[in-house]
């Protein structure tokens, strides 16, 4: 076999493509040529690299995303409760990844266990419409829901002028304390925005991100902003400038 | 493709069974195409829902490169609907070497974000060629299917995509004549 020959069937004897029989013949041919053998190497070495790369597999978020697609057009009533509890699984692992993940990120003043909270309510409203309890887009739906339910009004907006219109709201727990949190929209993604009175000036909203999923993090008008979806940190930061030009307005 | 009848709890069931175990491989190969996370699981999202709405046209064929042709053919259709073109990768985002999870690669140490960052940085043309033999593992048989290619061209392409490559790792590590065992 020529050398020219023996050059072009390198990359098909790396890639396992050659029959039997035009595997002894390359062999034999290398045998008798040192160029090719400094190819082949080099190809060797270049497969080994890529094939050495860590894998990115799907996260958590994104197979219950799916999951949420297949029940909504397969959804045998039966069969939910075993979905619910695969649900849940899902969401204990997603929370125990991203909870590890966030301990040394840059959530400044913020409790591993608020981390994990808020990302167990957002899980909620994003995984399954129950996790909405008032769903309207009528903030003077909205915002009553919460008298009587918490001990504080929190403001709410419909922000859909500017892309993000308002899917509802329910109550949850943040470190022992009933708190609000408002649904979202989108395109077809969900951005929960948990708030709760706090003292202290405005500040700008600082953002983590995380597998696809992002944490905005800000104080305005009085109240501790907390917004989770799984959108982009540049567009997590126009959610949290709506939020902050409709609470302006209100004053 | 036909217009898809709208799939039963059956169908959805066996979809589960066939397609979604191979959610991961449609991922990574989202996330080499889109070269971002979150435009890659909105990527694998929707060519999943697209391989269940094709899902009636499945003729038990091999499933992995058959819900991988619907990724890229999916990635194709969000391009074109959002007027993107394949940018080279830094007008995408200034986030130093951008590997799968460029956290991991650093800990691993030079060589795999070099590799990482190198491939990310070729035409797309040259990407997925590159990640359908080496990372996805597909024969060249089912590359050609993944890329609607005569198989002869799938192997000129691929050597192509490897001069390229091996190109791009010399330049990133500016050093001349240097052999990949040096890695």
């Amino acid at each position: 076999m020529d050398c020219p020959t023996c050059e072009a069937m390198v990359d098909a004897y790396v890639d396992g493509e050659l029959s039997a029989t035009e595997n002894a013949a390359f062999e034999q041919a290398l045998a008798e040529c040192p160029g090719c053998r400094a190819r082949l190497e080099a190809a060797r070495d270049m497969s080994r690299l890529l094939r050495e790369m860590p894998a990115e597999p799907a996260s958590d978020l994104l197979r219950a995303r799916i999951e949420r697609e297949l029940r909504s057009i397969a959804g045998r009533p039966r069969e939910r409760e075993r979905e619910r509890v695969r649900w849940l699984a899902l969401a204990a692992g997603l929370i125990v990844a991203l909870g590890v993940g966030w301990i040394g990120g840059s959530m400044l003043g913020q409790g591993i266990r608020e981390t994990d909270e808020l990302v167990a309510g957002y899980l909620r409203v994003a995984m399954s419409d129950s996790g909405v309890e008032v769903a309207s887009s009528d903030r003077h739906t909205v915002k009553p829901w919460f008298a009587g339910r918490i001990d504080y009004a929190p403001p709410v907006h419909d922000l859909t002028a500017a892309g993000f219109p308002l899917l509802g709201g329910r109550v949850d727990l943040i470190d022992g304390r009933k708190v609000a949190v408002l649904v979202y929209r989108r395109n077809q993604h969900r951005i929960a925005l948990t708030l709760w009175p706090a003292s202290g000036g405005n500040t700008t909203p600082s953002v983590d991100q995380r597998d696809g999923f992002a944490l905005a993090d800000w104080r305005r008008g009085g109240f501790a902003m907390r917004a989770v979806a799984d959108l982009s940190p540049a567009e997590i930061k126009t959610f949290a400038a709506a939020v902050d030009q409709a609470v302006a307005a209100d004053r | 493709m036909s217009e898809a009848p709208k799939p039963d709890a059956a169908t959805v069931e066996r979809f589960r069974a066939v397609v979604l175990p191979h959610l991961d491989a449609a991922y990574g190969f989202a996330r080499w195409l889109a070269r971002d996370p979150v435009v890659a699981q909105d990527l694998a999202q929707e060519a999943m829902l697209r391989a269940l709405r094709y899902f009636h046209a499945f003729r038990g064929e091999e499933a992995r490169p058959w819900l991988l042709r619907i990724v890229r053919n999916t990635w194709s259709d969000l391009r074109a609907r959002k007027g993107m073109s394949d940018r080279p990768l830094d007008e995408i985002d200034d986030r130093p070497a951008d590997g799968p999870d460029p956290e991991q690669s650093a800990l691993a140490g030079d060589r795999r974000r070099q590799i990482a960052s190198a491939l990310a940085a070729l035409p797309a043309e040259a990407r997925e060629i590159l990640v359908l033999r080496e990372i996805e593992d597909l024969p060249y048989k089912h590359i050609a299917s993944v890329l609607d290619l005569p198989v002869g061209t799938v192997m000129s392409r691929l050597a192509r995509a490897r001069e390229k490559l091996a190109a791009e790792l010399s330049n990133r590590l500016g050093r001349k004549g240097h052999g990949l065992s040096d890695l």
